[in-house]
């Protein structure tokens, strides 16, 4: 709780009040108060007050009020953990750096296409000159034209083959990091997920124990209050002393071996969840790596054999189709001087090429899109696990701040049952809390505390 | 009658009994009080304020949704003064749908303080013990035919004071400190954000944040405490100097009491 400026502090700890409402009714005080003349008049019973906070730090079950809010201030500034694997930096360029190789591979193997597109066309003017100078208009022969285009044509096979292996090889790197942080996140967030099962069972657990520890003292508070008064009097002859001594002992003792058996069920049953958690979390990674691999797996595969397949439609021969300028421009035809059995297969040749190079582009087009489309399914995946994860959280503090408000107000109570005693026993009309400062007003806080410390013994 | 042994024992129970009663004065002072409490949550569940409420909220829905709407390619300034006509737009509503309301309680509150003769009415959580509570007073009138009517007279003068804190928050000493310790309070937090990756166990957990606990407390106790005190020492002085027996902040005033919120600032600066 944070003192403001002028050194009043809120009783109800912090508790987020929400309703409009209640928001609103505020600004009924802000216009109840008019300007008063200055009084030195005073109200006609004694007026006190007490520094609740004070007496809260002091009463027994305070400890656990710290706990709960300990374990908001957790929750609060690690609410932002799960987050840590969507905005984690190292995440981002990896992010960046994969959709940047995968459009780089993309971009180089359209220029490939391309270019090999561009070479055959050459290559297939050039069979079309060797063809008309082996009818008669001179050249090289055919037999040099058709070993210079398989020699292009190795060239082209085997550079594109390197770059499709290099590629390959890089994205299977990048997939196995991927699989590695992938895995990461999920075993955070699983084991995330199990911790704050764990600590709020130990929570809830711990809080019950804490009611019941309250019960067992108010439930005993009438005979102990007795059998102190008893103690207390100057009369009192050894053996009654010693007999009001030992039932106030006993009292104790039961109130304490009533918590501790409590305490004892309540630990086999952390035990009982830990163990099961820990097999829940084991249980839930297993299965989550081995989809995430056999993904990766699937998706290497995939990839694998598209390349090989580009790779084999690249090895496909020579150039098949003239391309001629007319007009200035290039126009691809045969030429009709050609042997009927040679134009056949070169027409045969330039259909295959064309489809297979469509169908290469496509291909590779494809593929790439699909990977960047698995990429973007994946990454969801893991800001989906994140925001979970988050709205976890969200409700875990919501539940903590429930129960630390309930105890708050548990606390709170039994205080204000002793403060009203001591007011009525002193005199006191009215008592109030959160003073900002006092001038004249009695402070019952010495006494009140006297009182809730004798709660601890 | 006249015996003196019988005159000693008149008067030796005489004593006696004035005795026993200035030992009980509680007997006397309980009810005697001119400070009244409201539970104002009581208010604030009485039909009209629900009602007032749901309009509020389904405004407040509505309103949201189209500025979402609006803001999602809209330019961060447009975003920024989008949110400000929304706020504005809210709290138009608000004073719209809750400020007769608002009237109508206060003149309620004021009429049962006048007639049971309280001189300041506070808000319930803050009572401890005793006070005149006046919620089911005021709520009858509050539920009844016609409107309630407001005393003539002024409440009288009360010795419980009020100060606005957050005006005493932004006088510049307590600004100062307050910024100082808001400045390290969100260094600490990542600071330990930061330490809780690296906790294995619960008991790591625990230490890091009982070690951040502590280190907030103890800068608490060296930058904002000296200043704390100094203020309260400063609205205690105001207040002994109005015969003021004690003050609260102005958000637990629902009614009368006194306001020394500037003589604290004037005194402060």
């Amino acid at each position: 709780m944070m003192q403001s400026a002028s050194g009043g502090t809120l009783r109800c700890g912090g508790r987020i009040r929400g309703v409009l409402a209640m928001a609103a009714l505020a600004v009924l005080a802000a216009c109840g108060h008019g300007n008063q003349p200055v009084s030195s008049a005073s109200g006609s019973g004694a007026v006190g007050y007490v520094r609740m906070d004070e007496l809260v730090h002091k009463h027994p079950l305070y400890d656990q009020l710290a706990h709960y809010e300990r374990s908001i201030d957790a929750f609060d500034l690690t609410s932002t953990a799960p987050q840590v694997v969507a905005s984690d930096p190292e995440m981002r360029k990896r992010e960046a750096l994969l959709q940047k190789q995968l459009n780089d591979a993309a971009d180089r193997t359209q220029k490939l296409l391309a270019q090999k597109q561009q070479e055959y066309q050459l290559q297939e003017s050039a069979a079309i000159a060797a063809a008309l100078r082996s009818a008669g208009i001179g050249g090289p022969s055919a037999a040099q034209i058709a070993g210079n285009v398989n020699t292009t044509a190795r060239q082209q096979q085997t550079g594109v083959a390197q770059q499709a292996q290099r590629d390959l090889t890089t994205y299977r790197n990048t997939l196995q990091k991927q699989d590695q942080a992938q895995i990461n996140a999920a075993q955070k967030a699983l084991t995330d997920r199990a911790d704050r099962s764990y600590r709020a069972k130990a929570d809830e657990l711990q809080s019950k124990e804490s009611a019941l520890s309250l019960k067992l003292a108010n439930d005993d508070a009438a005979q102990r209050l007795a059998l102190r008064t008893k103690l207390s009097s100057l009369a009192l002859d050894d053996a009654a002393r010693e007999e009001a001594q030992k039932q106030l002992t006993a009292i104790d003792r039961k109130e304490a071996d009533a918590l501790a058996a409590q305490r004892n069920r309540d630990q086999q049953t952390l035990a009982a969840l830990q163990a099961q958690l820990h097999d829940q979390v084991q249980s839930d990674l297993n299965a989550q790596v081995a989809a995430i691999r056999q993904r990766s797996l699937s998706s290497l595969a995939q990839r694998q054999t598209s390349l090989a397949k580009q790779i084999t439609t690249t090895n496909i021969g020579g150039p098949v189709v003239q391309t001629t300028v007319v007009g200035g421009r290039p126009q691809q035809q045969l030429n009709p001087n050609l042997p009927p059995a040679l134009r056949t297969r070169i027409e045969q040749l330039h259909s295959d090429y064309q489809k297979r190079f469509q169908s290469d582009a496509k291909t590779t087009i494809a593929d790439f899109q699909k990977t960047r489309g698995d990429l973007a399914r994946r990454y969801a995946q893991l800001h989906g696990i994140s925001a979970s994860s988050n709205q976890s959280t969200g409700a875990q503090i919501a539940s903590l701040r429930k129960k630390h408000d309930q105890l708050y107000d548990q606390i709170t109570a039994q205080i204000d049952r002793e403060v009203r005693l001591i007011a009525q026993q002193r005199g006191i009309s009215v008592v109030l809390t959160n003073i900002v400062a006092p001038a004249g007003g009695v402070d019952l806080t010495p006494d009140a505390l006297k009182d809730i410390e004798s709660l601890h013994e | 009658m006249n015996n003196p042994i019988t005159r000693g024992r008149a008067a030796a129970l005489a004593f006696a009994l004035v005795a026993g009663i200035l030992a009980t004065p509680a007997i006397g002072a309980t009810d005697v009080t001119d400070i009244g409490a409201l539970d104002q949550q009581a208010l604030a569940a009485l039909p009209q304020f629900q009602a007032a409420n749901r309009q509020l909220n389904d405004y407040g829905n509505g309103l949201r949704n189209s500025y979402l709407k609006r803001a999602k390619h809209a330019s961060q300034a447009d975003q920024q003064r989008m949110a400000g006509e929304f706020q504005q737009k809210m709290a138009d509503r608000q004073r719209q749908l809750f400020g007769p309301l608002f009237g109508k309680a206060q003149a309620a509150i004021a009429s049962v303080a006048s007639s049971k003769n309280l001189s300041v009415v506070v808000d319930k959580r803050i009572v401890v013990f005793g006070g005149q509570d006046i919620t089911g007073a005021v709520r009858d009138l509050l539920s009844g035919p016609g409107d309630p009517v407001p005393p003539v007279a002024s409440p009288a003068p009360s010795n419980v004071g009020y100060v606005d804190q957050a005006a005493i928050d932004q006088t510049p000493k307590v600004k100062a400190a307050t910024d100082e310790f808001v400045k390290f309070k969100a260094d600490q937090d990542k600071a330990t954000q930061d330490r809780l990756k690296t906790a294995k166990t619960d008991a790591d957990r625990d230490t890091i944040l009982k070690d951040y606990r502590k280190t907030l407390d103890d800068h608490q106790n060296t930058t904002l405490k000296p200043v704390v005190d100094s203020t309260r020492a400063a609205i205690s002085e105001v207040a002994k100097k109005k015969g003021l027996i004690l003050v609260v902040d102005k958000g637990n005033i629902v009614f009368g009491g006194t306001d020394i919120t500037k003589d604290t600032t004037d005194k402060l600066k």
